[in-house]
């Protein structure tokens, strides 16, 4: 009698938890790392800021220290200083943002075509941004210093200037001066982003529209912008958001002076902390910015995003 | 760990000659025989933070710790050093986190904040049974005592005056400047000094730190004003206003002072005055071991703060102190090293390295300060020094500093009249009585 | 991309504009490096002298030594503390952003947008804020001048970062890949690491760099949670290089030049990575 090769039916041990839930775990588990680390150097930082900025305290008056409520917000509105620190961040971080754009861009352009030594130039287009904030601040306060600094010296020469010129410490030459250096420091990052842009457009979409009798003029604005949208967009928001908080560059070369003329938001939070000793201020203001940047964001993606579904 | 403390040694040695910052005949307290100190087990190092950390003065000051360290066997002296212009910031800190080092270098006007904040050790009981108390000038316990507590020990001090160039003033037939030269001759002097086509001013004045608001307010002590009067902020009188035009004038109308004024602090105006771009500085005497660095010691003097209108200045007095904290671990070691600090020869030691004068009547009597030209402007202005006005309140430390300075580089820079620097300068005070 | 014949304005931009854009933009980037280096290469005396000197008449290399052997400043030091801290920085970082971005990308799951929005969000808090809690919670754990520290904190702003980025790189992939992976029996995991991974590491090795050179340029950290010089990054240990009476020029260029020419160096082979890796993603954005 030949064996019955069919195959019996036989019920499959159940799992204890359903595909669904595994995969959720999972997911959950490949979380847990990052909320480690997050929640514990941000996450619970951040609410202690907002639990502090309701309050009165100042280290050297512990004895006034005490719930104030919403007391810091309504001192926050009154205070000139704060205001002007925000037109100063603003200044600072449209003129920065917008020329490193701009800067970037050409680069991208320039390092996008084939020539010889193309590794080393974009190597060396690379060299302001991978180089500490600290050591860019330094080299461009040798630069600007009013008596052995090399601009002065050239603008000297060149018979463009009469006189020496204090860059850092003329209250209406301060913020351009750490704009340029700035925008020296950021144009590479700008330069890579737009440039990795550029380098994934297909050069057939080049060829068709050469042969359809477009210019190059034309071609980089049908084809070119367009479909660098999406990173310009990324790359100007991180680096808006970038630009209004970290204020290494401000802190090194002027520390907010001369007279608060450099002073921004982020290093006006640092003084308050750190020289006023006031940390429900200094929190204040945190929350502050934190709001503010939030609300650019959201504006910012929305009006991307509202362009974007109209072409 | 002890090969640690020989390769130091001799590493030391090496940054302090290839520095040239002591001579070799200083070198001769060192020369002792160097007992390998043995480590006590159990003990808490001594943390000891100081800021200012010049090539000079970071060598000066390990050679102290390790010198201390070899003198006795309890437990260890660890010095941190910190660049001063994050060394509030640090103390702040660590006070805010309960982990201050247990002493620290700190100028007399922090003191008054930590002791706002509870942080400092209280010396008064145990200072008045040392044996040097009677020995250190009562104007000096002065800057550290607050509201009739004694906080630190003052380990050296120091008033301002005018540094001028004695090489430029014969080459420019210049007339020396007197002891009791006056504001006018000032000005004279200032403008006489002042060459633009060979980029040279007159004078190196200060617009940033907290000594900008300082040596502006000698000024206008000079002109008749007052800080308090009767307990209430005076600040803003018509003198005041008057004597900080004048000084201002300096810098806006006269133009003998360099366009880098707004933002020159310390480092501003000595690099400005030891490179030779200005010709004359207002500034303590910790600068003139510096000065002879840069432009040698026959080229420069110092001569008190000229008077003003009426025949009157001020020159202030402030003292560099040791303060222990209270939530040190190691209390009882910060004390012994600190009051081992004001002994003779490791103060002595540090005031002649570094041109500042000592607190204790008996070495400040030595000749090596009394004869020295580069200190006669500050012995001079002795009789006539004060404690900062600056000092009698905690809470203003920190508001010279945070809103004071920033103020002033705004009248500086044109953006507040006088008048109204003042007026706002004297709510911040007030606001700040505490 | 080659240049062809075309009109007479792709010919202009093609040659004269082409080399004098690419001029102008190496002295832009490499000018002020030339300055310090020539600066580095002067005395003391010849630093300050006026009229300026452009290039120096007595060529010294004293600043080097100084600045490699001197006691207060021990680059060598800095250097090591900075590649320490800024490697592992980036090596965790990419490791606990993968796992995220992944998690992110391929589950759905209820708070998901939420979550997105709190790393965007969790970017734009200013890091001196952070640095009041930080350093209590430091002290607390006793981790003062170790190099945990300034990696933990560094977590702070490199990990939002990467997996913004990552989350787009791994929306990219198809899911069919997976798909047929997991259908052959790897789990989650077998199937990340064999398909997703190699697919996107373009993208992981750019965020990667990313990560690297943020956390080497980084300073309020590394100088408020370290004490000793020993412990010092980078960028703490220049800044306390800059004295309080004078700034050692001289010093301070040579120690620039010394702390930019091997990272140069390295990117002359990274840029290729970074550019590529970047593109890979550029137009999903």
């Amino acid at each position: 009698m030949a064996r019955s090769d069919a195959t019996v039916a036989v019920a499959l041990p159940r799992p204890l938890l359903s595909r669904r839930a595994r995969e959720l775990a999972t997911g959950y588990l490949y979380l847990v790392p990052v909320a480690v680390c997050l929640g514990g150097t941000i996450v619970f930082p951040i609410l202690k800021a907002m639990h502090m900025s309701l309050y009165n305290h100042v280290l050297f008056k512990p004895q006034e220290y005490g719930f104030v409520g919403l007391g810091n917000y309504a001192r926050l509105l009154r205070d000139e200083t704060f205001w002007l620190t925000l037109w100063n961040s603003f200044v600072w971080v449209f003129g920065s943002v917008a020329l490193q754009f701009v800067g970037g861009f050409a680069a991208a352009l320039l390092l996008h075509q084939s020539f010889r030594g193309r590794a080393f130039v974009r190597t060396v287009t690379l060299l302001p941004w991978i180089v500490p904030g600290v050591v860019v601040a330094l080299v461009w306060e040798w630069l600007y210093q009013p008596n052995y600094g090399v601009i002065n010296d050239v603008l000297l020469r060149l018979g463009w200037l009469r006189d020496r010129v204090a860059w850092l410490s003329d209250p209406g030459l301060a913020m351009p001066a750490v704009i340029a250096t700035n925008v020296w420091r950021g144009v590479p990052f700008f330069a890579i982003m737009l440039l990795a842009g550029l380098q994934a457009i297909h050069d057939d979409l080049y060829e068709a529209a050469r042969v359809d009798g477009a210019s190059v003029t034309e071609r980089f604005r049908h084809i070119t912008l367009p479909l660098l949208r999406p990173i310009i967009i990324v790359a100007t928001a991180t680096r808006v958001i970038w630009t209004f908080n970290y204020a290494d560059l401000i802190f090194v070369m002027t520390s907010g002076g001369p007279a608060n003329a450099t002073q921004i938001t982020s290093t006006y939070t640092l003084v308050t902390a750190y020289t006023n000793l006031d940390f429900g201020y200094a929190a204040t203001l945190s929350v502050v910015l934190l709001v503010i940047m939030l609300v650019f964001t959201v504006l910012y993606l929305r009006v991307t995003r509202g362009i974007e579904s109209a072409t | 760990m002890d090969d640690r403390w020989i390769l130091s040694r001799r590493q030391l040695l090496k940054t302090m000659a290839a520095s040239g910052a002591l001579a070799a005949a200083d070198l001769a307290w060192w020369e002792e025989p160097l007992v390998r100190p043995r480590r006590a087990w159990g003990a808490a190092p001594v943390r000891f933070q100081f800021s200012v950390p010049e090539p000079k003065r970071t060598a000066l000051v390990e050679s102290l710790a390790q010198r201390f360290n070899q003198s006795q066997t309890d437990f260890e002296v660890k010095v941190e050093f910190v660049p001063q212009a994050q060394a509030r910031q640090k103390l702040i800190a660590g006070i805010a986190a309960n982990n201050p080092p247990d002493c620290c270098q700190v100028w007399d006007n922090w003191v008054g904040e930590f002791e706002g904040m509870g942080a400092v050790e209280d010396l008064t009981s145990r200072v008045r049974d040392w044996k040097y108390y009677k020995d250190v000038t009562p104007i000096a316990w002065q800057t550290v005592t607050l509201k009739g507590k004694i906080l630190s020990f003052p380990w050296v001090v120091t008033n301002d005056g005018v540094y001028w160039r004695t090489d430029r003033a014969a080459e420019y037939g210049i007339k020396p400047p007197q002891d009791d030269w006056t504001w006018d001759e000032f000005m004279a002097t200032a403008r006489a000094f002042t060459k633009p086509e060979k980029n040279q001013y007159g004078f190196g004045m200060r617009g940033q730190g907290t000594w900008a608001v300082l040596y502006a307010t000698e000024f206008m002590y000079a002109g008749g004003a007052q800080v308090l009067r009767d307990g209430k902020v005076a600040i803003n009188s018509k003198e005041a206003a008057e004597g900080l035009d004048w000084y201002l004038d300096l810098f806006r109308k006269h133009r003998v002072c360099p366009p880098s004024v707004p933002t020159d602090g310390w480092r501003g105006i000595v690099e400005g005055f030891g490179r030779g771009i200005t010709n004359m500085y207002i500034h303590n005497s910790g600068s003139s071991e510096e000065q002879k660095d840069f432009v040698g010691a026959k080229s420069f003097a110092t001569v008190p703060l000229p008077l003003g209108p009426g025949r009157k200045r001020v020159s202030f007095y402030f003292s560099e102190t040791l303060t222990g904290f209270k939530n040190a671990k190691n209390r009882e070691g910060a004390w012994r090293f600190m009051s081992w600090c004001m002994d003779d020869e490791p103060k002595f030691m540090y005031c002649k390295t570094l041109g500042l004068l000592p607190s204790r009547k008996s070495l400040a009597d030595r000749p090596e300060f009394t004869k020295d030209p580069a200190y006669q402007g500050f012995i001079k202005s002795f009789p006539f020094s004060i404690v900062s006005p600056y000092l009698a309140y905690a809470g203003w430390g920190g508001k010279l500093d945070s809103e004071g300075v920033p103020l002033f580089q705004q009248a500086l820079v044109g953006k507040l009249t006088a008048k109204e620097f003042l007026e706002k300068f004297a709510e911040v005070l007030a606001k700040n009585m505490a | 991309m080659s240049r062809r014949r075309g009109d007479a304005a792709e010919r202009i931009l093609g040659g004269p504009v082409l080399w004098a854009g690419l001029v102008a933009l190496t002295l832009f980037a490499l000018g002020p490096f030339v300055w310090v280096f020539l600066t580095s290469l002067k005395t003391r005396g010849e630093l300050y002298a006026t009229p300026l000197r452009y290039l120096p008449a007595t060529v010294t290399l004293a600043n080097y030594v100084d600045a490699w052997t001197s006691r207060l400043t021990p680059f060598s030091r800095f250097f090591a503390n900075s590649l320490w801290v800024s490697s592992v920085t980036m090596v965790a970082t990419t490791c606990v952003s993968i796992l995220a971005g992944y998690a992110l990308a391929r589950f759905r799951f209820a708070g998901r947008n939420a979550l997105l929005l709190i790393f965007l969000a969790t970017q734009m808090f200013p890091a001196v804020l952070l640095i009041a809690p930080l350093l209590s919670q430091w002290y607390a754990l006793g981790l003062i001048d170790t190099y945990q520290a300034l990696i933990y904190s560094n977590f702070s702003f490199t990990v939002p970062f990467t997996v913004w980025m990552l989350v787009g790189y791994f929306d990219a992939i198809p899911r069919d890949l997976e798909e047929s992976a997991l259908i052959d029996g790897c789990g989650r995991f077998g199937a990340l690491c064999r398909v997703v991974l190699p697919l996107a590491a373009p993208g992981i090795a750019a965020t990667a760099i990313f990560a690297f050179v943020t956390s080497w340029s980084e300073l309020l950290f590394a100088i408020t949670f370290t004490t000793q010089t020993e412990m010092r990054t980078l960028s703490a240990g220049l800044l306390f290089m800059v004295g309080q009476y004078e700034i050692q020029w001289g010093q301070l260029s040579a120690g620039v030049i010394i702390s930019t020419v091997p990272v140069a160096i390295l990117f002359t082979y990274l840029q290729r990575h970074l550019i590529h890796g970047l593109s890979a993603g550029a137009l999903k954005g």
